[in-house]
C-alpha cells in the first residue's frame, strides 16, 4: 500500500494506492473518488454487537472498509472541513482522536468509541473522543491548521480545538474561571492535560463558525392564526 | 510580551509569549490554549477603573460588534504562553504602537498588550445607514496589537486619497483621515450596484484591507440556514 497527502495545508486530501487484498477503514463520508474494483462494506468493523453498542451509547460512527480486489487500485479521501491532514504510524501506542477528526486507518488499528470518558469532552456538540490503538497507519484531519504542542508538565485547551492527543497524557475537563467567565467570556469547556506527550490542536472551531452564522439566519414568522 | 503568528496565511494562530506578571487582553472566546498557571480575568474595562466606567466601555464595544467582555490573561508567577484564533478563516498581522493610536474594524481585534486601551469610536452619524459595523475600535497606547482578516490581508501605503468598501477595511493608522459616503456613481449604483458604502481615506499612512467581506459571507450562508425562533 502506498499513501500520499496532497494539497496541504488548506485543502488537504489523502490518496491511497492499494494492492490486491489491502484494506483501509474510513469515516463514512470521506470517500471522494475510487477505482471501480474496490469492495466497500459499511460498519463491518466491530461486528453487529459493536454497532449496537455504538447506537445505545449515542455515539455513532459509521466506518467503511474498502478492500482491493486487484493490484494498483486507487482510493481518494477528503475530510469535511477545510484544513490539514496528519499521518501517524502507530507502533502499539494509543491516540485519542476527536470523532470529527478521525479520517482513516489500516485494519489493525482498533477504533474504540466506548472507552470511559469518551463523552466528557464536549458540551452537546455531538462529538466524542475515539481511542485508536494498535499497529498500522492512522490519518486525522483538522478545521484550519494543525498546531502541535509537546506537553511537558501541564497545558490547557479549549475543547472545541482538540484534534488528538497521545494517551500518555492524563486529562481533566472543566469549565474555566467560575460562572462569570462561563456566561460572559464565551469560554466553554477547558481540558487540562498533565504528563508528557503530544497534543494536536486545530486553529479554527466549527462551533465558533456556527456561532458567527447564527445571527444571519432569518427569524421564523410567528404564526398565531392557524 | 512577544506575539508571533503561526500557520499563516489561511488559518493563522496568534501565539503570545508572556513574561512573568505580564497581561494580554483578548476578545472573549478566542482563546485556543494556554499554560495552566495563566490566570483569566473577565472584565469589561481596564484594571483599576471604576465598575460603571468599565461597564459603559463594555456596552460601547458591544455596539461596535465586539464581545461585551474582553478577557485578561496574566502570567502569574512565571513566564507563560497563550494562543488565540479568530472565528473565520484568514490571516493575522501585528502592529506595534509606541504611545500611538490605531483604528481597527470592530471584528478585527485579536489581542493586545494591556498597556493599550481599546475603545469604540463612531465614524459619524452617516455610518448608521451602513449596517456593516462601521463603528471602529480605537486602540491607544504602547505595545503590540494583533488583528485578523477574513481572507488575506493587503497592506496599502496611502499618500493622497484612497477609497475602500467599508466591508473590506481591517485597520488603519491615525495619520489618515477618513469619511464614510455612498459609492460614487449616484443613487442608482448605491441601490443596485452592490457597493453600499465606501470609506474615503486622506493623508499619509498605512491601511490594511481584507480580500473577503465577512458580512457578505454571513448573509450568503446564514440565508440558506433554517429560520431561527427569535
Amino acid at each position: 500500500m502506498q499513501h500520499q497527502i496532497k494539497n496541504k495545508p488548506d485543502y488537504a486530501s489523502l490518496h491511497v494506492l492499494l494492492d490486491d487484498g489491502d484494506q483501509i477503514v474510513t469515516e463514512a463520508g470521506a470517500m471522494m473518488s475510487m477505482d471501480r474494483g474496490l469492495d466497500m462494506e459499511t460498519n463491518a468493523k466491530g461486528g453487529v454487537m459493536g454497532a449496537l453498542k455504538r447506537a445505545a451509547g449515542g455515539e455513532s460512527l459509521f466506518l467503511n472498509t474498502y478492500t482491493a480486489t486487484g493490484p494498483g487500485q486507487r482510493l481518494d479521501l477528503g475530510p469535511s472541513t477545510p484544513g490539514d491532514i496528519e499521518h501517524r504510524e502507530m507502533y502499539g501506542d494509543a491516540l485519542m482522536v476527536q470523532s470529527g477528526s478521525y479520517m482513516a486507518s489500516t485494519p489493525d488499528i482498533q477504533v474504540d468509541t466506548k472507552w470511559g470518558g469518551a463523552k466528557t469532552f464536549f458540551g452537546g456538540e455531538g462529538l466524542f473522543m475515539l481511542r485508536c490503538s494498535g499497529k498500522g497507519h492512522l490519518w486525522f484531519s483538522s478545521y484550519g491548521a494543525i498546531h502541535t504542542v509537546d506537553v511537558k508538565e501541564t497545558y490547557q485547551v479549549d475543547t472545541s480545538h482538540i484534534v488528538a492527543f497521545e494517551d500518555t497524557l492524563t486529562f481533566q475537563v472543566k469549565s474555566v474561571g467560575g460562572l462569570k467567565s462561563l456566561l460572559f467570556s464565551g469560554e466553554g469547556l477547558i481540558c487540562e492535560f498533565s504528563g508528557s506527550g503530544k497534543l494536536y490542536l486545530q486553529t479554527r472551531s466549527a462551533s465558533a463558525l456556527a456561532g458567527f452564522l447564527h445571527p444571519f439566519r432569518r427569524v421564523k414568522q410567528q404564526n398565531s392564526g392557524s | 510580551m512577544q506575539i508571533t503568528v503561526e500557520h499563516r496565511p489561511s488559518y493563522a494562530l496568534a501565539v503570545v509569549a508572556l513574561e512573568a506578571e505580564e497581561t494580554v487582553i483578548a476578545e472573549a472566546g478566542s482563546m485556543v490554549s494556554m499554560d495552566t498557571h495563566i490566570q483569566i480575568g473577565t472584565s469589561a474595562g481596564k484594571k483599576g477603573e471604576g465598575k460603571l466606567k468599565g461597564l459603559m466601555k463594555g456596552i460601547k464595544r458591544m455596539v461596535a460588534g465586539e464581545s461585551f467582555f474582553q478577557n485578561r490573561y496574566t502570567a502569574a508567577g512565571g513566564a507563560g504562553e497563550v494562543t488565540f484564533a479568530p472565528t473565520l478563516q484568514g490571516d493575522i498581522d501585528i502592529h506595534t504602537l509606541n504611545q500611538g493610536t490605531f483604528f481597527l474594524q470592530s471584528s478585527a481585534f485579536v489581542c493586545s498588550d494591556d498597556r493599550i486601551e481599546v475603545d469604540a469610536k463612531w465614524g459619524g452619524a452617516k455610518t448608521f445607514f451602513g449596517g456593516e459595523g462601521l463603528v471602529m475600535l480605537k486602540a491607544t497606547g504602547t505595545g503590540p496589537i494583533a488583528f485578523n482578516s477574513f481572507g488575506a490581508i493587503r497592506e496599502i501605503e496611502v499618500a493622497g486619497t484612497y477609497t475602500v468598501d467599508t466591508g473590506h477595511i481591517v485597520a488603519f493608522e491615525d495619520t489618515l483621515d477618513f469619511s464614510i459616503s455612498k459609492f460614487g456613481g449616484g443613487w442608482k449604483s448605491f441601490l443596485l450596484g452592490g457597493e453600499g458604502l465606501v470609506c474615503r481615506f486622506e493623508g499619509r499612512g498605512k491601511l490594511w484591507i481584507q480580500t473577503r467581506n465577512s458580512q457578505e459571507f454571513g448573509q450568503l450562508v446564514g440565508g440558506k440556514l433554517p429560520p431561527r425562533e427569535h
